[in-house]
C-alpha cells in the first residue's frame, strides 16, 4: 500500500469505488444520526411550528421550560443520576474484588465458582423478573432507590470481564509484594488494581450506561412518579403530552445527551467493550 | 500453579513467622472474604431468582397474595400448550427473529466490509454507526413513533417509495411488527458492525490483493474472500443476535404503554417477553408467567450452548 490519502494516485475505477464506498457510509451515517438530529431540532421548535421546518431564529427553549414546569423532570434526572452512581460504585467494588479472586487466588471451590458465573452469564433479566419483583416486594422496596441499585451491583459479566483483566496483568509484582509480607488486600489495592484501571473504567462505563438506559426494571419496580427514572418518565410523557411532539422530543434529548456526551468522549474505551458485552447486553 | 510457585518462593522469607500451611489458609480466608459480597449479591439477586422462576412455574400465585403459593404440578405448562395467546406470542417472536437476525447480520457485515476498505474517517463512521446502540430504547422508540406517525416524515417516505399506506405504523396491526423490527435493527446494527470489524481486521490483505490480481471485483471479493474469512464471526453474530432478539421487550412496551393491554395493536407486537410480562404484571398470574419465563430460559440456554459449540475459545 503506497497511497497516502484516500484519493492519492488513483485511477478512475479506484476513484469510482471510493465514491461509492463513501456514499454508502454517508448514507449509513445519515440513517444512524437522522432520528437523533430530528429529535434535537424538533425539541427547539414551537409546538405550533411542528412539523414544518423553520428558520434557526425561530427556534426556542420553550419545550424545555414547559417540560420542566409540567413534569418532575428534575426529580427524574436526580433519581437516574443517583441510581446510576450507586450501581457504578457498588459494581466497581464488588465485581473487581470477585474478578481478582477468580484470577489470582487458588481456593477450594474456585472452579465451581467460575462455572457458576459462566452459567448465569447469559440469563436475561426478562426471565427472572418475576422472582426479582417478589423479592423486592417482600423487602418492602417497591418505589425505593435500593430496589433499583442493590440487585444490579453484582454482575456475572462484569466479574468475568475483571477476571480477564487481572489475568492479562503479570503476576510477578504482586508475588514480590506478597513475599515481602504485604497482605492480600494490600497487594490487590496497591498493585493489581492500578494495573487494571482500564478494565475498571470499562466496567464503570458499561454499568453506568446499562443503568442509565434501563427501562424494564424501573418501570416494573416504581409506580410513584416521584421515583421514576428518566426512561420511565419519558415514557409517561407520551401519554401526558400526547399531542405535544416537541415537548416529548425535549424529553428524548434530556435523556440522551449525557450518554451521548460520555460516549463521544470515551468512545475508544466504550466501543470495544460493548462489542464483547453486547453479546450479553 | 501460580500459587504454588509463589508459596515456594515465599518459603525462605516466611520462615519463623508462619508456616506454608498458615500462609495458604490465610489466602483461602482472603479469597472467601473478598468474594463474599459478590457471592451474596449474586446468590440472592441472580441465582435464587433463576431457581425460583422454575419453582414458580409449577405453582399458582396471585400477584396480590404472593405469599400464598399452591403447587399445581405441570398444569401451567399444559395450559401454555393449549393457550392460543402463547402460541401467538411464539409466532410473533419467531417472525421477529427471522426478519431481524438476517437483516442486521447482512447490513452490519456489508457496512463493516466497506468501512474496512476506506482509509479516512473510519473512526468517525464507526462512532456514528454505534451511536444508536448507546441511546436508550425508550428514547429511540419515542422518536421513531413520531417519524412513523401518519403524515410523519418516514411514514410519508415509505408511502411514496414503497407504496405502503401512509399510516401510523405502530397503531396498524399489519405494520406494527415491521415498525418494531425497524426500531430494533436500527439500534443493533452498529454493535454488530463493530463485532465484524474485529473479524475483518484479521483477514490478511494479501488475500484481497491476490483476488484483485485474479480480476475479482468488489462484490466477488466480498463474497469469496471476506465472507469465508469471517465465517466464525457470522455464526457468532447470528446466534448472539438471536439470543438478544428473543428477549425484545422495551420497544414493544413503549409502543403499547398508552393502553393497559401490552402487545398492541391487536397483539401484533405481543412477543414472548410481552406475553410473560402481561401474564405476571397485568393479569396477576405469576406462576403462569413464570412458566413462559422457563420457556424463554430454555431458548436462551439452547442459543448459548450453540455459541459455545461454535466458538470454543470464548
Amino acid at each position: 500500500m503506497t497511497r497516502s490519502g484516500p484519493l492519492a494516485g488513483t485511477t478512475f475505477p479506484r476513484l469510482a469505488s471510493s465514491v461509492a464506498k463513501y456514499s454508502l457510509l454517508s448514507l449509513g451515517a445519515l440513517i444512524a444520526t437522522g432520528p437523533l438530529l430530528f429529535a434535537l431540532y424538533t425539541s427547539f421548535e414551537l409546538p405550533a411550528d411542528y412539523p414544518r421546518l423553520v428558520a434557526l431564529s425561530r427556534l426556542t427553549l420553550w419545550n424545555y421550560r414547559y417540560v420542566f414546569d409540567n413534569a418532575p423532570v428534575l426529580r427524574w434526572y436526580a433519581n437516574t443520576a443517583f441510581v446510576t452512581f450507586g450501581v457504578v460504585v457498588g459494581a466497581v467494588v464488588v465485581n473487581t474484588l470477585a474478578g481478582y479472586v477468580l484470577a489470582r487466588i487458588r481456593y477450594p471451590g474456585r472452579t465451581v465458582t467460575f462455572l457458576v458465573v459462566l452459567a448465569v452469564l447469559m440469563v436475561p433479566l426478562q426471565a427472572i423478573l418475576i422472582p426479582l419483583y417478589l423479592l423486592v416486594a417482600q423487602f418492602g422496596w417497591l418505589n425505593s432507590y435500593q430496589a433499583l441499585i442493590v440487585p444490579f451491583i453484582a454482575n456475572p459479566f462484569l466479574i468475568f470481564l475483571m477476571r480477564q483483566a487481572f489475568q492479562a496483568v503479570p503476576v510477578d509484582l504482586e508475588e514480590a509484594a506478597l513475599i515481602d509480607g504485604a497482605g492480600r488486600f494490600r497487594s490487590f489495592l496497591k498493585i493489581a488494581v492500578p494495573l487494571t484501571m482500564s478494565g475498571v473504567a470499562t466496567q464503570a462505563v458499561l454499568a453506568g450506561t446499562w443503568t442509565w438506559n434501563s427501562f424494564m426494571i424501573p418501570v416494573t419496580f416504581t409506580t410513584d412518579p416521584n421515583q421514576y427514572m428518566m426512561t420511565v418518565g419519558l415514557n409517561s410523557l407520551q401519554s401526558q403530552f400526547y399531542t405535544l411532539t416537541t415537548v416529548q422530543m425535549a424529553g428524548v434529548v434530556l435523556l440522551s445527551v449525557p450518554v451521548v456526551i460520555m460516549f463521544v468522549v470515551f468512545q475508544r474505551l466504550i466501543v470495544p467493550s460493548f462489542a464483547t458485552a453486547g453479546i450479553r447486553g | 500453579m501460580r500459587h504454588l510457585r509463589h508459596l515456594a518462593l515465599g518459603a525462605p522469607r516466611a520462615e519463623g513467622r508462619r508456616s506454608l500451611a498458615v500462609q495458604a489458609k490465610r489466602d483461602w480466608g482472603a479469597a472467601y472474604v473478598l468474594l463474599a459480597p459478590a457471592a451474596g449479591l449474586l446468590g440472592l439477586w441472580f441465582i435464587y431468582p433463576i431457581v425460583d422462576t422454575v419453582v414458580l412455574s409449577f405453582q399458582r400465585v396471585n400477584l396480590f397474595q404472593f405469599s400464598q403459593r399452591t403447587y399445581v404440578g405441570f398444569s401451567n405448562f399444559h395450559q401454555l400448550l393449549d393457550d392460543p395467546a402463547f402460541h401467538h406470542s411464539l409466532f410473533i417472536t419467531l417472525v421477529f427473529v427471522v426478519v431481524v437476525v438476517p437483516a442486521q447480520t447482512a447490513a452490519a457485515l456489508a457496512l463493516a466490509a466497506v468501512l474496512q476498505g476506506v482509509q479516512v474517517g473510519r473512526t468517525f463512521f464507526r462512532t456514528t454507526f454505534f451511536l444508536p446502540y448507546m441511546t436508550s430504547t425508550v428514547a429511540v422508540t419515542t422518536v421513531f413513533m413520531k417519524l412513523f406517525v401518519i403524515g410523519g416524515p418516514l411514514a410519508a417516505v415509505a408511502s411514496a417509495v414503497f407504496g405502503v399506506a401512509n399510516a401510523t405504523w405502530y397503531a396498524q396491526p399489519n405494520l406494527a411488527l415491521a415498525f418494531l423490527v425497524i426500531v430494533y435493527v436500527y439500534m443493533y446494527i452498529g454493535l454488530y458492525v463493530v463485532v465484524f470489524l474485529g473479524g475483518i481486521e484479521n483477514v490478511p490483505v494479501e488475500l484481497h490483493e491476490a483476488a484483485k490480481v485474479d480480476g475479482a471485483g468488489v462484490v466477488q471479493r466480498f463474497r469469496f474472500v471476506t465472507v469465508p474469512s469471517v465465517r466464525p464471526y457470522i455464526f457468532f453474530v447470528v446466534v448472539a443476535g438471536f439470543i438478544q432478539a428473543v428477549q425484545v421487550f422495551d420497544q414493544a412496551y413503549v409502543i403499547a404503554s398508552n393502553g393497559a393491554i401490552l402487545g398492541s395493536p391487536a397483539g401484533a407486537t405481543a412477543t414472548l417477553v410481552i406475553f410473560l410480562y402481561q401474564q405476571a404484571f397485568r393479569l396477576n398470574n405469576l406462576g403462569y408467567g413464570s412458566a413462559a419465563a422457563v420457556v424463554l430460559l430454555l431458548i436462551v440456554f439452547a442459543g448459548t450452548v450453540l455459541t459455545r459449540r461454535l466458538l470454543p475459545e470464548r
